[in-house]
């Protein structure tokens, strides 16, 4: 009889694995204005990558989307007729399909942008929600007795978005609950909101300091499924900020005031809370506990 | 709906049941004709194997382990410098090893065995160890020193770039993408289906409907399909009967029809010698088929004579579809597609598909019964053996598993495993449904699969084994000398050490006899 | 002197060894075939009884086995 062991890995080898890429293409990241050939370098890296994930097994599927300060669009796949493709070279013409279709819409892409007057954040938490509408569409699809397990990967180096923390949320907890794994490699400050992500739903969180390694550290980090690894040594995820941000100002606060019916978090007060509109009455100064005569034993 | 009676149904469609009958009687005529040829009588069971030369199983070997066992370092080597086979390959490495190689695949340098060794867990050091064996195995790498001494892995230098290519690019593209202008009738995905499957099944019917010369429904194959099959040892050649089908042909029967034609194709490619093709050559092909697009159209400009020879016969079985054997267009069907790998093949059966309700139609209840859904005289012949067919309807055939039917399968060489998976892998749509309602493994009901096996467990209470007893040992070390030496010849069977009895094989008993004269010699 | 007997090693469950046992007893195979009882599970027994008892085992089976489908009459 085979142990449970071998029986777990025939399913995992049968099972088919989603990635869905969220790659951030704002032109008003400080890596891509420091240097815009860094925006190319990190592409074909996420293209080598997307094809190694091609390349485990004929079954796994691979989405890409791309997320700039104005809009999200799916660099692959795209709906309507695959272009048809011939090969040129060696490279398998599934993997060749994926390079074509990223780098031709891409370009349109970044063609097509309005004019940036100023930096603008990036529209990750509406990328990242196009990304579990995608998976949950292919999710019903799957021919019966076939199961699939889906990640997002998003590959950011923008800044902290604390303005879009609500979306966050909903993101990262519809993610858990369909049990959607979210990874991020940061490449350029610690975004302490998607390192949150990662850790309720059990993802791997990243970040690389040199540009140049960033295929190695997509390859070793990333690539394995989130049942692999458990199998591999990964990095150790560092201890996570769990800080909210408050309603009002979208900033991290380490004590605030939470409305008792709908849970949301404010700095100060206010008499009416702004998301349910329930009324609180003003507190009063603080009542001053009596303070208890200590009796004397009059012995 | 047909709503036909018991007694209408067995008047009314008697041609047809008949006939059915007759191919179910002349399988298990056949079959009982093989057991008294190999001696055995009907009601032997697996007791005999043993003593009596055990006929042979079905051995289906994954591209794993038909590399491994049938080339060496060196063929693999040029196996490797074609980035098909490369592709193939490394899909069918174990996980951890895949990721090993993946690692290893952009680092020029040669990696520390102790490096590698830190990847891995330590509670999945086992996984580990055999995904290095079968790295090594594959030649996919290999040991080297490094300055310092210490032992090092390099992958080959061949797999490498055929991987890198593969993924990345460079390198000659491959020879099936030649450029083509656009068909003016093309052909679509469901067109290829029924064209696959057409002629796959002429090679099952020529299997089965051998012997039954009336049959005009099959076609005939050509010489060298039939050659393929008496190699494979599916079919034999007897003086009085022409060509009948043999026990593994029986098991081959029950595979699900990838599995069939992976099966077929390596027996294909062991003969490929013979008929000047170079291996190296024809897997590369076999594979470039295998990673195509469905439902679109190559080119086979630009191949040489032996590879169009192949190309015809892949043509024969149902691999390939060409309007003329001139034209230099093809497409490949499904049964090309994923050849190795059975879980892509289902996977990429989407749901809109219709196919998906053409595959299953057997239906297994609780109460042993079994409903398929056919009209085919292949499918229901299949059936017959290890079912015992009750009604036969215009588009549905009844039948009942019973202990007698089982029973009578189990001899004829196929096991429980196979009934179960091949009524798993026929599985009607509406059975698979109950399945991922109550979260089971199988569609099947428990209670039926456990019975088929316990059938099965049942033949086999015994074990035996020819060897010769020695008892009454004067001492203590007599045995245990005695006892270790036949240990050490790998003949010893059975030993108690507090009654100092112990058990040898027949074939070491004159060593055992040999060594004990010498020993007591020396001692008293 | 080591005794050497030459024979078959039977290995099957306790029940069975017990049936085998009863049919030595009541020489129900013309003669007595057991040459040694080994343990719970291992008998050695003497060769050419070995198709007649492969015989009498299946004749058992199928006598204490019954039809789970029950075929119309």
């Amino acid at each position: 009889m085979e142990s449970p062991d071998a029986t777990a890995n025939k399913e995992d080898e049968a099972s088919i694995d989603l990635l869905a890429i969220v790659l951030d293409t704002n032109p008003s990241q400080l890596i891509v204005r420091q240097n815009p050939q860094n925006l190319t370098q990190i592409l074909e890296a996420v293209i080598a990558f997307g094809n190694a994930h091609l390349m485990q097994k004929a079954q796994n599927k691979l989405a890409v989307l791309s997320c700039s300060h104005y809009t999200t669009e799916f660099l692959f796949p795209l709906p309507g007729r695959q272009v048809e493709l011939r090969q040129i070279d060696a490279q398998y013409e599934a993997f060749s399909l994926v390079e074509k279709t990223v780098k031709q819409q891409l370009g349109s892409i970044l063609m097509n942008a309005p004019r940036l007057s100023a930096p603008c954040e990036s529209l990750l938490a509406g990328s990242m929600s196009m990304a579990l509408c995608y998976i949950s569409r292919l999710q019903r699809n799957v021919p019966a007795g076939v199961k699939m397990h889906s990640r997002i990967l998003v590959i950011t180096g923008s800044n902290e978005c604390a303005s879009q923390y609500m979306t966050f949320m909903n993101v990262f907890f519809t993610a858990q609950k369909l049990g959607i794994v979210v990874d991020t490699c940061a490449l350029d400050k610690t975004l302490s909101l998607l390192q949150q992500g990662c850790d309720i739903t059990n993802g791997q969180f990243l970040k690389v300091n040199q540009l140049d390694g960033l295929l190695q550290y997509l390859l070793w980090v990333f690539l394995p499924s989130p049942q692999m690894r458990h199998k591999l040594v990964l990095p150790p995820t560092p201890k996570v900020d769990y800080r909210a941000s408050c309603f009002c100002h979208r900033e991290l606060i380490d004590i605030g005031y939470v409305c008792s019916v709908c849970l949301s978090v404010f700095c100060k007060y206010s008499p009416i809370c702004t998301t349910c509109h329930t009324i609180f009455k003003t507190p009063g100064p603080l009542p001053i506990k009596p303070k208890k005569k200590k009796k004397i034993d009059k012995n | 709906m047909y709503c036909v009676s018991k007694l209408n149904c067995k008047k009314s469609i008697s041609g047809t049941i008949t006939h059915r009958r007759e191919i179910v009687k002349q399988i298990r005529a056949h079959r009982s004709m093989a057991d008294t040829k190999s001696g055995r009588h009907a009601s032997t069971s697996a007791a005999t194997p043993l003593l009596v030369q055990s006929p042979e199983n079905l051995e289906c070997k994954n591209f794993q382990e038909y590399l491994r066992t049938r080339q060496t370092p060196e063929s693999l080597e040029k196996l490797y410098s074609y980035p098909p086979i490369c592709l193939a390959v490394f899909r069918e490495l174990p996980e951890i090893a895949r990721q090993f190689v993946i690692r290893i695949l952009f680092v020029d340098q040669p990696v520390p065995q102790a490096v590698v060794s830190s990847w891995g867990a330590q509670r999945v050091a086992k996984e580990q160890l055999e995904a290095t064996n079968c790295l090594s195995a594959l030649s996919v790498w290999r040991v080297t020193a490094i300055p310092g001494g210490l032992a090092a892995w390099e992958l080959s230098p061949t797999f490498k770039k055929s991987v890198r290519q593969v993924l990345l690019g460079g390198g000659k593209p491959w020879a099936i993408t030649n450029s083509l202008e656009r068909d003016s009738k093309p052909r679509d995905v469901a067109f290829l289906d029924a064209y696959a499957m057409s002629r796959w099944r002429c090679v099952l019917h020529y299997m089965v409907g051998t012997g039954n010369r009336s049959n005009t429904e099959t076609e005939a194959i050509s010489p060298d399909a039939v050659r393929i099959l008496l190699h494979a040892n599916l079919m034999k050649r007897d003086e009085r009967e022409g060509i009948t089908i043999t026990r593994q042909g029986f098991q081959f029967l029950l595979l699900d029809t990838r599995a069939q034609v992976w099966h077929f194709m390596l027996q294909y490619l062991d003969t490929c010698q013979e008929r000047g093709l170079v291996l190296a050559e024809c897997l590369s092909m076999l594979f470039q088929l295998s990673f195509s697009t469905l439902g679109r159209d190559y080119s086979s400009e630009g191949m040489n004579k032996q590879m169009l020879m192949f190309l015809q016969h892949l043509r024969e079985f149902g691999l390939v579809f060409q309007r003329k054997r001139k034209e230099h267009r093809f497409y490949p069907t499904r049964l090309a597609l994923n050849v190795t790998n059975k879980e892509a093949a289902e996977a990429s059966i989407s749901v809109d598909e219709e196919r998906m309700q053409e595959r299953g139609y057997i239906v297994v209840e609780t109460n042993y019964r079994v409903y398929a859904y056919t009209d085919s005289q292949l499918q229901v012949a299949v059936l017959g053996l290890f079912t015992e067919l009750l009604y036969r309807f215009p588009n549905l055939v009844v039948g009942v598993l019973t202990r007698d039917s089982v029973r009578q399968a189990l001899r004829g060489g196929i096991t429980a495993e196979q009934i179960v998976s091949y009524l798993e892998q026929y599985a009607h749509p509406n059975m698979k449904l109950v399945e991922s309602a109550i979260q089971s493994k199988s569609c099947l009901p428990p209670t039926v699969v456990d019975q088929i096996k316990l059938w099965e467990m049942e033949r086999n209470r015994f074990t035996y084994t020819e060897g010769v007893v020695y008892n009454q040992f004067l001492s203590q070390n007599d045995f245990v000398t005695l006892r270790d030496y036949a240990q050490s010849q790998n003949v010893l069977v059975w030993q108690n050490e507090r009654t100092r009895t112990m058990v040898v094989q027949k074939n070491g008993h004159d060593d055992v006899k040999r060594y004990w004269k010498k020993y007591s010699k020396s001692a008293g | 002197m080591v005794n050497v007997m030459k024979g078959v090693l039977v290995e099957c469950d306790p029940a069975m060894k017990q049936f085998l046992l009863h049919l030595d007893e009541k020489l129900a195979l013309g003669r007595k075939f057991i040459i040694q009882d080994l343990d719970e599970n291992h008998l050695f027994i003497s060769t050419d009884i070995v198709e007649v008892l492969q015989a009498r085992v299946d004749e058992l089976m199928d006598r204490i086995s019954f039809p789970l489908h029950e075929k119309d009459p």
